[in-house]
């Protein structure tokens, strides 16, 4: 049996190899079917969310009646036009914090000689990841209540009486943001700056630049390529983010995803739902173009 | 070998037949499910032999499954909140009542007669719950007291469901749930003595735990458990009544073991589980017969006549199914940003 096919397979290649430069590589399709088949189901599901965010809502009712544009013209309102305002400054927020606490971070990973002193560095970077948005989240409000960490160390040392309010503020929001998004900031940062050579510096040094002028001048652009890809992954990344404006926000800082949880899955009204669900993806595909052509100029800096 | 595999296969055929002699129930995890297991599902079983197993998720989630696998339900019992019912039954997922085969339903206090299709379980309070040692002897006798300017920035309320606050503005302001617009200035007057909004019961009682909220409108079964837990919260019954809430029990359409489901529903209006339901979870029985501890009975949101019944606000449970997005919307527009 197995002879067969090898020998069936044998003979696609060699018929067709010349005139399908695809069959070159004659598991590329077997290998990519699950992936194609992945994409398949997600798109089934974004036309289904699509066609939802077209049609009526009925009251008491699940499923949804004819087509509208309804939906739609209700996002026109002022609220919803902040929403994704403050979603996009959120993103943006969190991302150029993210990059400013990740790269000395990065920057030590890489360049540390120590090999255990890395390893813990690393442990460190990464831990967040196992821990689920949810456990980091309820973390920070421990971290940052009114009778939290931060607020009992300041009034025991007689430096405030009153607690400064950081739950349900934007500020509370993006601290915890940025924690989340760190691993994956430090992680592209980390890849970017390995990929510079040394060399560049060390001629930098060579010529009399001091330790500083040689970051700045050298090593600083040559990392943006990985800094580039590190804020934009930072901005979709965030542009998601559910549990912990949830969580931190209590209905006063929304993004996105909780308007639409909250008018969508707290009220079933999934058409509408659906809606701001399109419109958050159109947001987001023009922000993230906007970034990248803003970015295209960093991202050619090469060594010449 | 083939022997083996034979045995084998005669064993897994075996294990689905014997595992069939189940009912199985749909409900809220935690301690909701932990709730009916130890009373109505135990007296089922014991009455019946045929054991009781659970399929757990959140309000909605349960509700999208059992529309995805309508005529061939996951679950042949569903334990859930009354206007969501009206989703189900409107949908065509509840199987209608026969009353008759659930004799003890008849000592049902008229409010938790929902629907021909879903009934109510036990019932509690949407209410004012504070506390008291960081509100300086601050008393709340209407709900009107939660307008006072003193409150500023320490109200929370649940953002999943505006329909309580909705309905005490309209009742407030000379009108009811169904002509709530009425009410629409006096919850806009609320608006700087709202702090947070809850997501869900862990994230209210960390609000009230915390005292980063001191006041909040508080489902009266969860505060008993906060204050179990340690948190000394007061619960305020305003003289205008709390807003009543009901979970409700249904049978699912397409069920084959319907006959068994009458049997379980009937179990649990057993006077006895429905008083274990109250001492458990300080809930309210939804028949006027239970035989309640006095503790128990002189707790807010715990009712034994069919008078303390009808002193509660009662926003009728077809009227939310459907005003709820509405509500919701108009709420997160106008209050919440």
């Amino acid at each position: 049996m197995a002879k067969v096919v090898c020998r069936k397979h044998h003979e696609l290649i060699q018929h067709s190899a010349p005139v399908q430069p695809m069959n070159s590589q004659p598991f590329l399709r077997t290998f990519t079917a699950p992936a194609v088949l992945c994409a398949f189901g997600f798109l089934a599901a974004m036309a289904a969310v699509l066609q939802f965010s077209f049609r009526a809502y009925i009251p008491g009712s699940l499923d949804p009646g004819g087509f509208t544009l309804a939906n739609f013209a209700d996002l026109l309102k002022p609220l919803y036009a902040r929403v994704f305002f403050d979603t996009v400054w959120i993103c943006f927020l969190t991302a150029v914090s993210t990059l400013i606490v990740g790269y000395p971070l990065a920057y030590a990973l890489v360049r540390m000689q120590n090999a255990v002193a890395r390893s813990i560095l690393l442990v460190i970077v990464v831990t967040p990841l196992f821990l689920g948005e949810v456990v980091r989240t309820y973390s920070w409000i421990i971290v940052l209540g009114n009778n939290g960490f931060i607020n009992s160390v300041l009034r025991d040392l007689g430096i405030i009486q009153q607690p400064i309010q950081f739950m349900f503020t934007t500020f509370g929001v993006v601290v915890a943001l940025v924690h989340v998004t760190m691993p994956v900031m430090v992680i592209m940062l980390a890849a970017g700056l390995s990929h510079i050579d040394r060399d560049y510096e060390k001629a930098a040094e060579s010529l009399g630049a001091g330790p500083i002028r040689t970051f700045l001048t050298v090593t600083l652009p040559l990392s943006m390529p990985g800094v580039v890809a590190g804020v934009t992954t930072a901005f979709a990344w965030t542009f998601s983010a559910f549990a912990t404006p949830q969580l931190i926000g209590g209905g006063q800082v929304n993004m996105i995803s909780n308007l639409v949880y909250q008018l969508g899955f707290a009220s079933f009204n999934f058409p509408f739902a659906a809606s701001l669900c399109v419109a958050g993806l159109a947001l987001t595909i023009v922000v993230l173009s906007a970034l990248r052509l803003a970015a295209r100029p960093l991202e050619n800096i090469r060594p010449h | 070998m083939k022997r083996l595999l034979l045995a084998l296969f005669a064993l897994a055929i075996a294990v689905p037949a014997q595992a069939q002699d189940k009912l199985v129930i749909s409900i809220w995890g935690g301690s909701w499910r932990d709730l009916v297991a130890e009373t109505a599902a135990r007296k089922f079983t014991a009455e019946t032999g045929v054991a009781v197993e659970f399929v757990t998720g959140g309000t909605i989630d349960r509700l999208n499954k059992e529309k995805l696998a309508k005529g061939s339900p996951e679950s042949d019992i569903t334990f859930t909140t009354s206007h969501v019912g009206w989703l189900y039954a409107n949908d065509g997922l509840f199987e209608q009542l026969d009353v008759s085969k659930i004799p003890n339903a008849k000592n049902l206090a008229d409010e938790a007669r929902i629907s021909p299709f879903h009934l109510g379980a036990w019932a509690y309070v949407y209410t004012i719950g504070y506390r008291a040692d960081l509100m300086g002897g601050m008393k709340f006798e209407s709900w009107s007291d939660l307008w006072k300017p003193e409150l500023k920035g320490k109200l929370a309320a649940p953002d999943f469901d505006p329909s309580h606050v909705i309905a005490v503005a309209a009742l407030l302001s000379g009108s009811d749930a169904a002509r709530w617009e009425k009410g629409q200035d006096k919850l806009k007057a609320l608006k700087p003595n709202f702090k947070a909004f809850f997501t869900n019961d862990a994230n209210s009682q960390q609000l009230l735990a915390s005292g980063e909220t001191p006041v909040q409108i508080v489902l009266s079964m969860n505060a008993y458990y906060m204050i179990g837990q340690g948190v000394p919260i007061t619960l305020a019954i305003p003289k205008e009544g709390a807003v009543l809430g009901i979970d409700t029990v249904a049978i699912m359409k397409g069920s084959k073991k319907a006959e068994l489901a009458y049997k379980f529903i009937n179990a649990l209006y057993d006077p006895e589980i429905q008083a274990q339901i109250a001492k458990l979870k300080k809930g309210s029985p939804a028949v006027l017969n239970a035989k309640l501890d006095p503790e128990i009975a002189k707790l807010p949101g715990v009712f034994s006549t069919a008078a303390q019944w009808k002193q509660q606000i009662n926003i009728d449970a077809k009227l939310r199914a459907e005003k709820t997005a509405e509500w919701r919307k108009w709420f997160a527009e106008n209050i919440m940003n």
